[in-house]
């Protein structure tokens, strides 16, 4: 690691960016055009967020808070604990610890640098952690164990059973910082007593265990108002799903980028209920006046990205979609899965989709611990993937829903999971008419194979199945 | 004197498969050491732990698994599309990691393609990553439906005291393999690395009442051999291993293995199962809790504890962590367990390797004799 | 009264003679598909540059991938040990080793007393080796010197594919045809082989003096490169080529056998 690097914590650089990002807009518009003549270096990263209007300048907001957050934590009086973004917030903030989500904070290092995480990357590496683990967690990992980041009170993950290399990464972190771990376990089945059993017994197991850490019982209402600020994170998201439904998409394909986001920053938190608001007013007007979201105005292909994003610096994959005319219908990661969701109904399982209860603590605890088995990954990604409920049920009934023109995958070389069934994955979608592009290049590493190749590739795919 | 393991080790339908298929019994392959064989085994059903001995190449397994996959699972699928494993009656997947779980997926859209590579019967055996009460009960659950799925298919039923009797067969097995243990254990060790090696991978791969008779008879020539005891004894441990060739590679002529902690090694056998409770549970508690596998995540102090009292109890001069290429589970750990022998003092080093035909033997071979030199 | 060091790696072969810890005849060959072969005619020529004949080596000993199959040697060592001994005779402060040879990459700590403390390699793939960077020149179309010279005027390197040697080949072909500056190629290989590098030798711990040997040692900017990435400074090594540090490691053993003990 250079000597620079050293110098600032990471959690404390992205702070001051997007702190500081997020007032750029204060001013008068001349102000702010001419503002970013003395930023060089995240002029390109920022003009796409502020080409969204209040959409982008709310979503930098609340991503500043969420780190002043995490960097204030201490002072406050507050315990952090290191998650994983298929772990649902909404438990530690109840419980009033705040979450440092390290995914998260490995897209923002990704997208806003030149050399992207590269550092960090490598210094899990140096720590004896393996090259081939998912760069997602070790982008920001690799801070915290160089030491370079808030100080971490506790590790917590769920993806034991759904994905290995993710919760490796979590148990690593744990023995190596000497730090108390707590893991939701996955069964392979999302659905049944059983399973409904399982989840009960390990939440409220996880629930005593934070209560430990923090000395601090569970505070009910809390927990409730939280649930009920969730159910109307949903109502509007349900609204924005369908939506995009229309031809042509009237959401830009920033918005599954800035749904998600927002929804792992502040699930059940009014500061993202903020933004989920402006992007579906935004949508709406779109949608009455019956315009893509693309930015050159024209919808040419529409691409269901079956996994996750690119997030190669300066929103390039985004300039990519743009370009081309393709239509970003949301990935993985954008996914709702409560009962009234367009996608719940659509696929007719009533059990599919979680409920939210809010009448007794144990029926809140079980809403809490189905929100989360459905989180993305955990899922439909925890069984094999042609079973119900998993991965290619799920993309099809998408696909369907979407009228999406062709699929993409997006990962990192990380991912023994999806790694071990795309080929599959891909013959049955090409099977059922859907073009299916997979993409070789690692989402957070550019080193792996560099966007310049990987945006080649991909537009060369659009052309030879001719989809352009 | 012969091993008479070695040919069981080196070939995958050894002779006494061939045998008990002849005399009309089923073979049930399964993935990963989380099977409690003792219940197959009861019910006259043959557990067989799957490995990929003899892949020559990975052409099938590549067809159905991406490229960022650990070896071994592409080579168990190789084997199966190639027809070697037409022995099996039956197979179990067990969610050991991400990439042996994928072998679900992939193995029945192999089967799908190619005639007879898949088992009539296939079972998937989803086991917690922890062992807690509520894991416990989920894990006995899902031995139960297993149980009934077997009983459905090969038309048999569970008995409980032929169970009685398997458990008490395999704990046989576990106190002699207990005693070959505490011969290598000695400073005049009178049996290799790889010898030893190809006498647990029996274990997995013939019936248990051979198994047992052929290792008394084993042990009680052992016992006769003199050994000055001059080379350096080491410890292998990390990512599982069922290729007796590596051993003998590491091996050479400087140093035996005296002790191991991977998976078919001597990770497979470490406690006896409670003979006393009702075996079922007996059985999913004893399979559940010997977390001794870092796809239990959370407990490495006490692997790391484990490791350390075989490092003692062997008298062993270094440690060779050794991961196949992908395997992030071990590869990590194997960074940990180096950064805390070294603070102990004991000299450790960490080799990545790929899993499958031996290629890459003079790299291999060349890390470990600079490894012996330097604890020389 | 020679003491002989034979190093037969799988790209290069060196030999080197010693008499009394001076160095008398060191020669590197490109190796033959035979190991047995190359000893022969790279230990050949060493001699003959002094006027020796083989009978005039007292002990040899022989090193690198190709060490079993070498007809005249007394004893073999595995290279890492060979490396670790011949860096400390090339540069006597020298605590941290870091090795590039042509297929793979090595770094070994060395205790004060000269005893190896750790070591470790990485060589899955050709990315962080020699040969990484002789495919990547011959893109280029430059030698593999003049790789190192070329960067110095790069005012903006290119980020390259670093994980995949086929694919930063892709990478550096597309620049060119976008007539990208070669200064600025050059140097985003340089930089790309040199963190590769920075990878192992965090990993086994930085202690000073660092110094470099193997043939990219000779490489001036990607020692540039690394010194910048790891923060601190990389001897150089001026008394004799680094590409030899395993065949003059060897030899001193060598030399140990004949006098008795160690020197």
């Amino acid at each position: 690691m250079r000597k620079e690097t050293k110098e600032y914590n990471y959690d404390w650089m992205m702070w001051r960016i997007f702190e500081a990002a997020s007032r750029v807009k204060d001013g008068s518009e001349k102000e702010s055009r001419e503002l970013l003549n003395y930023i060089p270096s995240f002029k390109a990263a920022l003009e796409p967020m502020f080409s969204h209007g209040e959409v982008g300048t709310s979503y930098l907001r609340v991503v500043a808070r969420y780190l002043d957050n995490i960097i204030h934590a201490k002072e406050r009086g507050q315990k952090t604990a290191i998650s994983t973004f298929c772990f649902s917030p909404a438990i530690l903030y109840a419980m009033d610890v705040v979450p440092i989500t390290l995914e998260l904070l490995s897209v923002m290092g990704t997208i806003l640098w030149k050399r992207g995480t590269s550092e960090y990357l490598e210094y899990c590496c140096e720590a004896g952690f393996t090259e081939t683990s998912c760069s997602s967690q070790r982008g920001s990992l690799g801070a915290y164990l160089a030491g370079l980041g808030v100080d971490i009170d506790f590790v917590l993950c769920d993806s034991p059973g759904v994905c290995d290399t993710n919760a490796n990464a979590f148990a690593f972190a744990s023995t190596y910082l000497d730090k108390p771990f707590y893991q939701l376990n996955m069964p392979p089945n999302l659905t049944g007593e059983r399973s409904r059993e399982y989840h009960r017994a390990d939440f409220r197991s996880m629930i005593s265990f934070i209560e430990e850490q923090t000395g601090k019982k569970l505070d009910q209402d809390r927990l409730r108002e939280i649930l009920i600020e969730i159910e109307v994170q949903d109502e509007i998201c349900d609204e924005i799903e369908e939506l995009q439904r229309l031809k042509p998409n009237p959401a830009p394909v920033e918005y599954p980028l800035f749904i998600y986001a927002t929804r792992f920053l502040f699930s059940g938190m009014k500061e993202g209920t903020v933004v989920l608001r402006n992007i579906l007013d935004k949508v709406r007007e779109n949608a009455s006046l019956g315009i893509s979201g693309i930015a050159g105005g024209e919808e040419k292909v529409r691409a269901l990205f079956c996994y996750i994003d690119h997030y190669t610096t300066n929103f390039r994959m985004w300039d990519m979609l743009n370009d081309n005319g393709v239509a970003h219908l949301g990935g993985i990661l954008s996914r709702q899965w409560d009962i009234s969701s367009p996608l719940s109904l659509e696929k007719g399982d009533p059990e599919e989709g979680y409920g939210i209860r809010t009448g007794s603590l144990d029926e809140m605890i079980d809403s809490i611990a189905e929100i989360n088995s459905r989180l993305p990954m955990i899922k439909s990604i925890r069984g094999p993937y042609d079973m119900p409920h998993m991965w290619l049920e799920d993309n099809l009934a998408l696909a369907r829903m979407y009228d999406a023109d062709m699929i993409v995958y997006s990962g990192t070389p990380g991912c023994r999971n999806t790694w071990g069934m795309i080929k599959l994955f891909a013959r049955d979608t090409e099977k059922q008419g859907y073009p299916t592009y997979i993409m070789y290049s690692d989402a957070f590493d550019d080193r792996v194979e560099s966007w310049e190749t990987t945006r080649d590739r991909f537009e060369e795919f659009l052309k030879v199945r001719r989809l352009v | 004197m012969n091993n008479p393991f070695m040919d069981i080790a080196r070939t995958l339908e050894n002779k006494y498969i061939v045998q008990w298929k002849e005399n009309g019994n089923a073979v049930i392959g399964y993935t990963c050491s989380y099977l409690p064989d003792e219940i197959l085994y009861s019910m006259g059903i043959l557990p067989f732990r799957m490995r990929g001995t003899g892949a020559g190449s990975t052409s099938i397994g590549d067809t159905y698994f991406g490229p960022f996959i650990c070896s071994m699972p592409k080579c168990i699928l190789q084997l199966a599309g190639e027809g070697s494993y037409g022995f099996l009656d039956g197979a179990v997947v067990i969610p050991g990691c991400d990439s042996m779980r994928r072998m679900d997926d992939c193995w029945r859209k192999a089967g799908g393609d190619i005639e007879g590579a898949l088992p009539e019967f296939f079972h998937h055996l989803g086991v917690p990553h922890k062992a807690v009460d509520y894991s416990l009960t989920w894990f006995r659950q899902e031995i139960e439906e297993f149980v009934a799925a077997v009983e459905k298919h090969f038309s048999v039923k569970i008995n409980e005291d032929r169970l009685r009797e398997s458990v008490k067969t395999y704990n046989r097995g576990r106190k002699l393999l207990r005693e070959l243990q505490e011969l290598r254990n000695l400073k005049s060790s009178p049996v290799s690395g790889a010898e030893s090696m190809a006498v647990i991978l029996a274990g997995s791969a013939i019936p248990r009442d051979i198994f047992n008779s052929l290792l008394e008879e084993y042990l009680a020539e052992l016992r006769l051999r003199k050994n000055p005891g001059t080379k350096k004894r080491i410890l292998l441990a990390g990512s599982a291993n069922d290729d007796v060739e590596l051993l003998q590679l590491i091996e050479g002529d400087k140093a035996v293995v005296v002790a191991d902690n991977i998976c078919f090694g001597t990770r497979f056998h470490p406690d006896i199962v409670n003979e006393d409770a009702d075996p079922v549970s007996a059985l999913a508690e004893h399979y559940l809790f010997r977390s001794e596998c870092p796809r239990m995540f959370g407990d490495y102090k006490k692997r790391y504890s484990i490791l350390r009292e075989k490092i003692d109890s062997a008298g062993v001069d270094g440690v060779i962590l050794q991961n196949i290429r992908f395997c992030d589970l071990h590869g990590s750990e194997n960074g940990l367990f180096e950064r805390d022998l070294e603070k102990e003092g004991i000299p450790s080093m960490r080799l990545e390797r790929e899993y499958g035909p031996m290629v890459e033997t003079g790299r291999v071979k060349m890390r470990v004799d600079a490894f012996l030199e330097r604890i020389g | 009264m020679l003491a002989g060091g034979c190093d037969i790696g799988s790209l290069t072969s060196k030999a080197v003679l010693m008499n009394r810890g001076r160095i008398v005849g060191a020669e590197i060959i490109k190796s033959k598909p035979e190991p047995g072969e190359s000893a022969q005619e790279v230990m050949g020529r060493a001699l003959a540059k002094g006027g020796y004949s083989f009978e005039d080596i007292s002990f040899c000993v022989g090193t690198g991938y190709g060490r079993e199959k070498i007809p005249f040697v007394q004893e073999t060592v595995s290279e890492i040990a060979c490396h670790a001994r011949g860096a400390r005779w090339l540069v006597p402060s020298a605590r941290t080793v870091i090795d590039i040879g042509g297929q793979d990459c090595k770094a070994m700590r060395i205790s004060i007393d000269g005893t190896m403390e750790k070591f470790i390699t990485n060589d899955k793939c050709a990315s962080g080796t020699g040969r990484f960077l002789e495919v990547m020149a011959e893109v280029l179309g430059v030698s593999l010197e003049e790789l190192g010279n070329v960067s110095s005027s790069s005012k903006n390197p290119v980020v390259l594919a670093s994980a995949c040697t086929v694919w930063a080949q892709a990478d550096v072909i597309r620049h060119l045809n976008e007539n990208v500056p070669l200064a600025d190629i050059a140097a985003g290989i340089n930089n790309a082989m040199a963190s590769r590098m920075a990878i192992i030798a965090n990993n086994i711990g930085i202690e000073k003096d660092v110094c470099m040997t193997g043939g990219v040692a000779k490489n001036a900017a990607v020692v540039a490169a690394l010194e910048k990435i790891l923060g601190v400074r990389v001897k150089r090594i001026r008394k004799s080529d680094p590409q030899i540090a395993g065949a003059i490691g060897a030899a001193l053993l060598a030399e140990e056998k004949i006098s008795g003990g160690p020197q």
